[in-house]
Parts: C-alpha cells; structure tokens; sequence
C-alpha cells in the first residue's frame, strides 16, 4: 500500500465516508474520491469517533423518550 | 481430497514433504489444510447433528422417551457447542485457507506452521468435547452459553467444556491472525483493497471480529474456571459477584460470534450470484461499507440477548434500536442481491440454488430477529421455540446453505472433477423442504408459548413437534447425499472443465488451471482490476 504519499483529506470528507459506510451506500465517483484521499488510519479514527457519536445519540435519543 | 493432491503432485514440483498420514500431520500447505478444516467441520456437522436428532427423537411425542433429562440437556449444550465452534466456524475458516490465497494471488497462508498449529489444535478440543458425555457427570449441561450458577455447578464434563473453548479460541485468534496478515501483505501486486473479491473482504473483516472477541471469551471461560476451583466469586453473588456480569461478558462476545459466522456466508453469496447472473456485483463498495457497518454495531448490541435478565428501561431502548439499526445495512445486502440477479442471465446450477434459498431464508431469520429486538415482544418470547427458529433460520439456511453452495461452486477447483449436479439439485430441494418443515413449524410452537432445552411438553404442543422431528430426520438423512456427492466427485475420473462457471471473474477461476495445483501462484499474477 502506498498510502503515505496521498494528500490527506478534509475532516467533512472522512465524515462523509463514515456516515455512507454505517448506512451502507456509497456512490462509485465518490468511493474513488475516498479511495484516492483518505488514509486508513483517517478511516479508522473517523470510524471510532462516528460509532461514539452513533452511540451517543442513541442514548440521547432514548433519554429523551425516557423523560 | 488426497486422491486429487496425490494426482497433481507429478507436475514437476520439487515437493519433498511426507507421505500418508505425516503428510497431513505436518503440511504447511494451504490447500492441504483446508480441506483438513473441511472435512473436520463436515464430521463434528454429523456429529452436531446426531445430538439434534437426539433432542427431536425425544420431542418427537411428549413424555420422556429415549433420553433422561439430564442427557438431554448435555445434548442440547453440546449441540450448540459443536455446530458453532466445531462445524460452522472451522468449515469458514477452510474456505478462507482454500480461497483467499488463490483469489488474492498468494503463493500460501503468510504463517504456514502457524496454519498447521490452528488446525491441529482443533480435534484435541473435538475430542475433550465429545468424551465429556463419557466422565462421571457427563457433558456439560448448561446450554451452549453456559450461564453461571449451571456453569459453576458442574461436574468434570463442565471443565473439559471451558479448556475445549479456550482451545477453539486459542486456534480462531490464530487463523484470524494469519488470515489478516495474508490479506494485507500478500496480495497480487496492483491489488488494492477496493479491488478485492468480497469473499476476501468480508473475511478480512471477520477476522478483526474474532480478534476483537474471542479474547474476551477466553477472559470469560478463565473466570469461571477460578469461580470453580479457586474460590473467586466473579459470577458468585454469595461472595459478592454477579451472574449478570457473566452474560454481559458473554454476549460482548456471542454477539460479533454471530456475525463471525453470517459475514464469511455473505462472502460466498456473494462471488455466486454474480457469477451465475453473469452480471457484476450491484453496488461492490456498498457492500464493503455495508460489511464493515454490520460488524461495529454488532459491538454496541450484545445485551438484546438479556431483556428479560432486569435492565433498565434506558438500557433495554438502547439495545432495542441499535439491534433494529442492524437491519439497515444487512437490508442494503440483500438489496444489492437482489440488483444482482435483476436482468441478469441467470441459470440455476446448484451453487445458484443455495445461494437464492440462502438470501430467502435469511431473510425471513433476519425479520425475526427484528422481531426479537422489539422489548415487549422478546420479553413474551425469549427462551421459547420462537428464538430456536430465529436462529437456526439465520445459521442453518443462511450459514450452513451458503457453505453449501461454496462447496459446489469451488468442487471443480479444489477437486478437478465435476460433481453430479442432478444429485446436488436433489441435495438443495430436500434440504430445503425438510428445513422448512423442521424450523418453520417451530415458530408457531414459540408463539404458543413452548419452552426451549426441556425434554418433555404439554401436550398442546404434540402435533408441530411431531411435525419438526420428521423434519429434522429428513434433514439430517438429506445430508448423507452430500457426502455421497461430494466423495463421488473427489473419486471421478471425469475431469472437470477448466472454468466450468462461464461468469466467473475471481483470479482463482482466470489464472489458475482446475484443479488448482499444489502450489499455485509461485509467481504473483499479473493483476488488472474490473470494474466493479
């Protein structure tokens, strides 16, 4: 892998990634857009930090049920 | 499948590795150990098998008939072990060593011994497994979750039980270790990740999971053992434990495990059904997201199996909607499946016909599982028959067919010889029919409200079990034909064409000649990416 000499991408882009990739649906243009600008570690990082967020909206959400 | 390396080994190798049985005992060769997993795995599949043919012929009428109640619940326990950890998971792990080196263009596994090491470790746990029911005690009796105080209550059966799972653990962390470290480093140079058949990527991502999980349940097992015999009290509330803490650990584990054996089988799904559409994978990078999705939220889902062990209201809505979230990105697969096949030029060889019944029938154990996400509703069904259904209708038609139809669909490769494709046809409807007949009926028994791992029932509950044990006996003959499919295929001296799946595009069916040599890409192949 030749990752190292990719330019990094924009924090919304990574977002953006990691959002399609929990829904699952990723258009091909922009797959390859990822795929030519996104480190695996960015993927990785952005992924521990969305399934934080995914799982602190759920307990938001519920909390407000709750209430 | 000796016959068939024995036939290949005369093509000019300079193979200097042991013959007969100290072949088997010491290869380092990847295909050899692949079929040791797959033939492994089909023997505990009949040994599982006949523990269920156990528990049906004793639900087969009410009343304790053929086995007391204390066998039976070693039956059910040992059933459940021996399917998942010593059929399910090692026949997935036979076809990663078989496959994944040759549809990545890898000379072999990057840790050969390591490989040899992970399989052989697997009969020494086969066998503590099996001659538990024989020490004083018997087999474990828990069920297959082995829940404290059942657990900590033991005999020596239960001890044998947790070093066997430490064993399987052990072996699993190993082969997922090597798997992943193949993957990334031994591709076919030009290969990237995104370029990946999905097999090797749904592979790559069960392996993290095992990573993820096995450990814990090592930690867990190892808990209980010290809870047994040297007086800590983790799961002891006498002593200031708790027996929920163990499901919790439990089930940070057993989740992912059920994903650890469902993504492997979307792998294989699908490399088959665009092969027999002829038609490319609709949307290829959804369904690597979608994957990779599947397997984060199984980490954040495990108590769904506890609703009704007291959780509190937040806990048990928390649970409740990242369950059902589940469904959003498994639904993206089945989708993507279905896009496949649209308008394709499909055929319907036996490969396809698992493949297709695999979607059908998943689907179906998937809404379920929806189902018993949902509180209330898990709350009125959970230890019922509805739960047994669920489940076997996500790991028997969906694990165990799509197993299935990877063995056919890579017969030719692995064997050299076509397999008789009106007998597998015949393998695929009974299957199918005495499936259904076994596990559909049991829903309605769980409905009804009919308890799982008793050997007796009111006799409201006579007429669908009677109907599921005639099932399950047609179930377990029908798969005798397998066998006979697959030796017969292995002994042919017909030989099978050379790509005898014209919609095939994997490195394994355009770059190698069938059957795959012994050592297949000594020199990496040149690798052009398809469009997806």
């Amino acid at each position: 892998m030749d990752e190292h000499n990719k330019p990094n991408a924009s924090m919304l882009q990574v977002a953006k990634a990691v959002l399609a990739a929990f829904i699952g649906i990723r258009k091909k243009d922009d797959l390859e857009n990822d795929a030519a600008n996104i480190k695996p570690s960015q993927v990785i990082i952005g992924g521990l930090i969305g399934g934080a967020i995914f799982v602190v909206t759920i307990l938001f959400v519920v909390k407000i049920i709750v209430n | 499948m000796a016959a068939i390396h024995g036939d290949v080994h005369g093509h000019g190798h300079d193979d200097h590795h042991p013959t007969g049985i100290m072949r088997w005992i010491t290869t380092t060769n990847h295909k050899d150990i692949g079929s040791m997993y797959l033939w492994f795995s089909l023997a505990m599949f009949f040994t599982g098998g006949f523990l269920a043919l156990g528990i049906r012929a004793e639900l087969f009428q009410p009343g304790i008939q053929i086995l007391e109640p204390e066998l039976f619940n070693s039956f059910t326990t040992l059933h459940g072990l021996i399917m998942v950890f010593g059929a399910i998971m090692p026949a997935f792990v036979g076809f990663a060593n078989w496959q994944v080196p040759l549809m990545i263009g890898a000379p072999d596994m990057a840790f050969a011994r390591m490989n040899n090491w992970s399989f052989w470790l697997l009969p020494v746990a086969a066998s503590l497994l099996v001659s538990s029911f024989f020490v004083p005690g018997g087999a474990a009796a828990g069920g297959w979750t082995f829940y404290p105080p059942l657990s900590t209550q033991g005999g020596l059966g239960v001890d044998m039980m947790i070093f066997a799972v430490h064993i399987l653990g052990a072996s699993s962390i190993m082969g997922a270790i090597n798997i992943i470290t193949t993957i990334l480093n031994m591709r076919a140079p030009g290969m990237k990740l995104m370029d990946m058949p999905l097999f090797v990527w749904t592979w790559l991502i069960t392996a993290y999971l095992l990573v993820l999980v096995m450990p814990v349940l090592a930690g867990t097992v190892t808990m209980l053992l010290t809870d047994r015999h040297f007086g800590t009290s983790f799961f002891n509330a006498a002593g200031g434990g708790d027996p929920v803490l163990f499901q919790h650990i439990f089930w940070f584990f057993g989740h992912p495990e059920v994903y650890i054996m469902i993504l492997p089988a979307f792998g294989i799904v699908s490399e088959i059904i665009p092969t027999f559409a002829r038609k490319p994978l609709f949307g290829y990078s959804s369904m690597v997201y979608a994957t990779a999705s599947i397997a984060i939220l199984s980490c954040v889902v495990w108590a769904h199996h506890m609703f009704t062990a007291g959780m509190p209201t937040v806990g048990q809505l928390f649970f409740m909607y990242s369950t059902m979230l589940i469904a959003v990105p498994t639904g993206v697969k089945v989708f993507n499946w279905t896009a496949t096949m649209w308008r394709g030029s499909m055929t319907f060889e036996t490969p396809m016909l698992f493949a297709i019944g695999f979607i059908f029938l998943f689907v179906i154990g998937g809404f379920s599982g929806v189902i018993c996400a949902i509180v209330p509703i898990d709350i009125q069904v959970q230890d019922t028959y509805y739960v047994i259904a669920h489940f076997h209708y996500v790991l028997v038609s969906g694990a165990l067919f799509s197993l299935f139809a990877g063995a056919y669909y890579w017969l030719p490769k692995w064997t050299g010889h076509m397999y008789d494709e009106t007998l597998g046809k015949w393998h695929f409807w009974l299957s199918m029919i005495f499936f259904n007949l076994t596990f559909f009926v049991q829903h309605f028994l769980g409905l009804a409200g009919m308890p799982r791992r008793i050997p007796d029932y009111a006799l409201q509950f006579a007429d669908f079990n009677m109907i599921s044990s005639i099932g399950a006996f047609g179930f377990g003959m029908s798969q005798l034909l397998f066998v006979y499919i697959v030796i017969k295929c292995v002994r042919s001296k017909e030989a099978a064409p050379e790509k005898p799946w014209d919609g095939a595009t994997t490195l394994e069916w355009t770059h190698l000649p069938t059957p795959a040599p012994y050592h297949s890409f000594e020199k990496p192949p040149v690798f052009k990416p398809v469009s997806h």
